[in-house]
């Protein structure tokens, strides 16, 4: 699957990520290598193999109590806010 | 592209059948969030009710509520749904600011429940709205947008929802109009209140809606593009937005016109849906398996416990008051708008023996003051009891129904008994012979022309008589005794 | 008379703290100067704040004036990885994005070790959220080979692992996905488990790969190993893949020697590219526990040498997922003045090394629209396979021996060119980590230049026992098993 710097912005754009420009090349490269290695799976027969999920085997836990637990971290979540207004988190608008 | 005269679109509609399928989020009222310990409540103050689980800090995990998938599955029970054993967790990966974790915990391909179908009104008969599946999942937080100074535009985030337990119920496209929305959201809706799982308030956000709507050609199978209309929070907005959106595809397609797939928004103010496209592009969720979280397997017998817990139901809560007590359809209805309501109706009957004569009573009384003031029926001042009573009073002719509507107006206010308050205000019967033949004389000897009237022949005239004596006596007087004095007093003279 | 303060096991420490033949202040202030010394030209810790330390240690002491039962792990002071929370202790995980996050509750292990009445010993450095095998990765420093400060000590726990070895701490937690507990403990000749998945609670340890994360020990030591072990594992209520069939090891079971234990050697595994001094360790380890009694086995393990393509799509896949939380937005570095789109990505442009930034790219393309099959969900295909190979395995063999890394420490700046030649260190430890099962690297000879050569056991599920006991049997019959890197016996 061919990867080129298209493919990047994009992937970088679902991520949310900005890679600067003068990386991007490199980026490409690099994943077209990684991706050529991980190819070696296509090979293989997977045919009626369920995929993992989880390693945890046995008896599932028991299910949480619905009750009520408190937690006073309301001024240390806000504290390590980038930006607060009042009791609230504050960001830029959605355009 | 050629304008449309709304004349065309009408005669156009008939050409077209729409079709309409809804999602409909629930929130579930557990005590504490489906993941972690905090608070559910509404309305607290912002950021209080967060914990390191649902900010969404690095290093924390999920852990799951049991009540919450007890409230699911008995939703998937009341609604006819399949439960497969093993259902699972999938994260939705998208960004958003009232997201902390930059994913939501849903579920994707493995649905707690599939299938399933709610029964909505069609003419005299009943349709039936199938359902696609039930699944679980968390709430957001909620994003406010306030204007701000000088063009500077932000963004507040509260993230006391978030985490808040939710259930999304997906319907198959079946529905065919806003006014069959509506019904479905009012049954659906109907069947988690009477479940105590959901609290069905639409205005606060316990229960919210979004309708996917087309158009196709009368007669075909296939599919028209569809839109997705959100803020809908209420029932009125529901049909009206989905009229609106009818409206518009069948004038866009009549006119030349391709429909675009894209999400709308409802303003309710302007009563329009606008399109909430931006330049973005169309998400990628990238669901996979939830690795916090294992496979949830249902053990069968559990299921079936909870199964033979489930309350009895509003449809067939009805279909028993239609049958037991030989009620029209259109009373069961009204009666079991509430499982108390039911409850409330058949203890009167139970008190009065007295289906029809109760029903009319709670439809027409009880009910003109619970929706003057607002009131739920657990809060209504006269309780089963109290009106149990009072129907059987004038259900054995005891007292008129006149007197009864002026006793029942008395125990709004006052607690007493109706027999305590037919005493207290003078309002027993008058059912002596010797008064009510007294009073029937009177009435007939200050009467002479219809009394002649009658004794000529003409029947009709005794009804007069009646109603006069009644209004003489202030509705006291007993109904067959008096009917019986004035034959007497009137075949006396002549 | 007794080793110094900072040779003796950690095991040794507690008794004496326990018995009161040593205070906690005085272990405290001892290891405090070592690390003084040292940790400057390691790069071993983000964070060390002694007044804290020397206030735990302190408390300790009061609890044992007072006649208070004392904890097993009594004053020995424990580093924990920089990705570990500690309430009100920065936890940068070696990212700018945390530059000064400070987490507002404790890791389960954290609550764990303060019951045990450890003393928590500085945050140590790490590659940038747990994604390296050579600790360059971290956004602050690098950490450097106390075995020779021009070679990288491994990662991505470089940095609890050359601080045991450095002996400026006796025990370490670091976190293990693909090898970052095992790879560096080889690297800097020390004990390193990685435990059974599931049975050390993840919560309170920032993710990377949540189906893969462990929190492991590091240790001078089988013993030592053993017991930070048995302080932090089992059942967690608040991580729901915490297990209670996680068993303590009893350190009494692990001094039992081999006989009648199978060893399984997988050869078709030890590929050429394998260092021949390493090739060389590894058979004489072999020897001399057959020596001492136990059997051998071949065991095929067909399917491993698929599993650095595996683990490269499932790990980056889930850690896309799980590091979409760093937005700006509630804690964290922030950056751009636009809009909320530009604030997203600019905080995670800036915040995020290439590392992270790659294997981000990597998950989100494996999970995409159009890819998930042949990526995401043919590698956890291709992972069942491989989870079978062990099942199958260890129905011959009680643990399998292997290496830990094909190569010895390798320069600092010879690998950060080429991701690729980095993840294909990880041929040895992946497999292990694939099928959830508990594998322990352990010391066994050095190179003729004198660097550590680790290799290791992979045990069955909750068996962490036997590969222990196997590892200390080794332990025992080696001659230096216990030789400390020339930084660590300068002066204090």
């Amino acid at each position: 699957m061919p990867i080129d710097v298209g493919t990047v912005r994009k992937i970088a754009a679902l991520a949310r990520l900005r890679v600067a420009p003068e990386d991007e090349e490199r980026y490409v490269r690099e994943l077209v290598a990684i991706l050529a290695y991980v190819e070696q799976l296509q090979e293989l027969d997977v045919e009626g193999i369920e995929p993992t999920s989880t390693v945890v085997a046995g008896e599932p836990p028991p299910l949480r109590p619905d009750e009520e637990k408190p937690s006073d971290i309301h001024e240390d979540a806000l504290g390590q806010a980038p930006d607060r207004e009042g009791d609230y988190f504050r960001v830029p608008r959605v355009v | 592209m050629s304008t449309i005269s709304p004349a065309d679109i009408a005669a156009a509609r008939e050409r077209y059948e729409p079709v309409i399928g809804l999602e409909v989020h629930a929130q579930l009222k557990t005590a504490s969030k489906i993941f972690c310990g905090c608070s559910t409540r509404f309305g607290a103050p912002p950021n209080t009710q967060v914990c390191p689980v649902c900010l969404g800090l690095p290093g924390v995990l999920p852990v799951l509520n049991e009540r919450v998938v007890r409230y699911a599955v008995m939703v998937g029970l009341a609604v006819g749904s399949k439960i497969p054993t093993r259902s699972v967790f999938a994260r939705k990966n998208y960004f958003y600011p009232d997201l902390p974790k930059g994913y939501q915990i849903s579920q994707y391909d493995r649905p707690l429940c599939e299938g399933g179908s709610v029964d909505i009104r069609s003419g005299d008969g009943w349709k039936r709205i199938g359902l696609v599946r039930i699944h679980l999942e968390e709430d957001a937080g909620k994003s406010l947008h306030p204007e701000g100074k000088e063009g500077v535009h932000t963004t507040r985030v509260d993230l006391n929802r978030a985490g808040v337990p939710l259930i999304e119920i997906v319907s198959e496209p079946d529905i065919r109009s806003g006014e069959e929305a509506t019904d479905y959201m009012s049954r659906l809706r109907q069947i988690l209140v009477y479940l105590d799982v959901c609290d069905g308030n639409m205005e606060e956000g316990s229960l919210r809606c979004d309708a996917n709507v087309s158009v196709r050609p009368k007669g075909t199978t296939a599919f028209g593009t569809k839109t997705e209309i959100k803020n809908l929070n209420s029932f009125r907005f529901v049909d009206r937005a989905i009229a609106f959106e009818i409206e518009r595809q069948i004038g866009l397609i009549e006119s030349g016109g391709r429909v675009v797939q894209e999400t709308l928004l409802w303003n309710s103010e302007k009563s329009i849906a606008e399109s909430m496209r931006s330049k973005e592009e169309a998400h990628d969720y990238r669901y996979f398996p939830e690795p916090d979280l294992l496979p949830l397997d249902l053990d069968p017998a559990w299921i079936d416990s909870v199964r033979s817990s489930l309350p009895e139901l509003p449809h067939a809560l009805w279909e028993r008051l239609v049958r037991e007590y030989e009620i029209p359809e259109y009373d069961a209805e009204v009666l079991t708008e509430t499982r108390s309501l039911a409850t409330y109706y058949e203890e009167v009957v139970r008190l009065s023996k007295r289906p029809k004569l109760a029903s009319n009573w709670i439809m027409t009384e009880v009910n003109a003051i619970r929706n003057r003031d607002g009131l739920s029926i657990e809060a209504f001042p006269v309780q089963a009891d109290r009106l149990g009573a009072l129907v059987r009073m004038i259900g054995d002719a005891t007292i008129s129904g006149k007197i009864g509507k002026a006793v029942f107006e008395h125990m709004l206010l006052d607690p007493a008994s109706p027999e305590e308050i037919v005493k207290k205000h003078g309002l027993l019967p008058i059912d002596d012979d010797a008064s009510l033949l007294a009073l029937a004389e009177e009435i007939v000897a200050a009467n002479p022309g219809p009394a002649a009237e009658f004794r000529a022949g003409k029947e009709k005239t005794f009804g007069f008589f009646v109603g006069q004596a009644m209004k003489r006596s202030g509705g006291r007087a007993h109904p067959e005794k008096l009917q019986a004095a004035l034959k007497a007093a009137l075949a006396k003279q002549g | 008379m007794s080793a110094p303060i900072h040779h003796e096991t950690a095991e040794e420490l507690a008794r004496s703290v326990r018995e009161g033949s040593r205070s906690a202040g005085e272990i405290a202030r001892a290891f405090l100067a070592r690390t003084g010394k040292t940790s400057e030209r390691l790069g071993t810790y983000l964070h060390l704040d002694p007044e804290a330390i020397l206030a735990q240690a302190a408390r300790v002491d009061e609890r044992k004036a007072k006649g208070e039962t004392l904890g097993p792990l009594a004053g020995v002071p424990v580093a924990i990885k920089d990705n570990i929370c500690i309430r009100g202790v920065p936890t940068t995980c070696g990212s700018l994005i945390l530059e000064r996050y400070r987490p507002p509750y404790d890791a389960h292990v954290i609550q764990r070790l303060r019951a045990a009445d450890a003393v928590l010993f500085g945050k140590t450095n790490c590659d940038e959220f747990a994604m390296g095998s050579s600790n360059e990765n971290s956004a602050y420093k690098p950490v450097r080979n106390p075995w020779d400060l021009e070679r990288v000590p491994g990662g991505s726990s470089g940095g609890s692992a050359a601080t045991v070895a450095a002996r400026e701490a006796p025990l370490a937690l670091g976190s293990d996905t693909g090898g970052s507990v095992r790879q560096p403990a080889a690297f800097c000749g020390v004990v390193g488990l990685k435990p059974t998945y599931g049975s050390v609670s993840r919560y309170g340890l920032v993710a990377f790969a949540s189906s893969l994360d462990q929190i492991g020990p590091l240790a001078r030591g089988a013993r030592d190993a053993a017991l930070l072990y048995d302080a932090i594992s089992g059942r967690d209520e608040c991580d729901m893949t915490s297990r209670p069939e996680a068993k303590a090891v009893d350190l009494d079971e692990i001094e039992r020697g081999v006989k009648g234990l199978t060893i399984g050697i997988p050869s078709a595994l030890l590929s050429e590219g394998l260092d021949p001094e390493i090739r060389a360790s590894l058979d004489a380890v072999r020897a001399e526990l057959k020596r001492l009694g136990a059997g051998e086995a071949e065991v095929a393990l067909p399917h491993a040498k698929h599993a650095i393509a595996t683990y490269y799509l499932i790990a980056p896949a889930e850690a896309s997922s799980n590091l979409a939380r760093y937005d700006g937005v509630r804690y964290g570095l922030r950056a751009g003045n636009g809009d909320l789109k530009g604030m997203y990505e600019a905080t995670r442009g800036l915040g995020f090394g290439r590392e992270v930034t790659r294997r981000i790219l990597l998950g989100t393309y494996a999970l995409s629209a159009g890819y998930y099959d042949a990526y995401y969900l043919r590698a956890q295909k291709v992972r069942t396979l491989i989870r079978r190979d062990f099942t199958e395995a260890f129905a011959k063999a009680d643990a399998i021996l292997l290496p830990v890394t094909p190569t010895p420490p390798f320069k600092l700046g010879e690998k950060a060119d080429d991701p690729l030649a980095m993840y294909l260190n990880d041929i040895y430890s992946i497999p292990a980590s694939l099928a959830g099962v508990p594998a322990v690297s352990f010391p066994a000879g050095f190179t003729k230049s004198g660097l550590p050569i680790g290799l290791q056991l992979v045990g069955k599920p909750f068996d962490e026992t036997t590969i222990l006991r196997i590892a200390r049997t080794w332990e025992k019959a080696s001659d230096d098993a216990w030789r400390a890197p020339a930084i660590a016996e300068e002066v204090a």
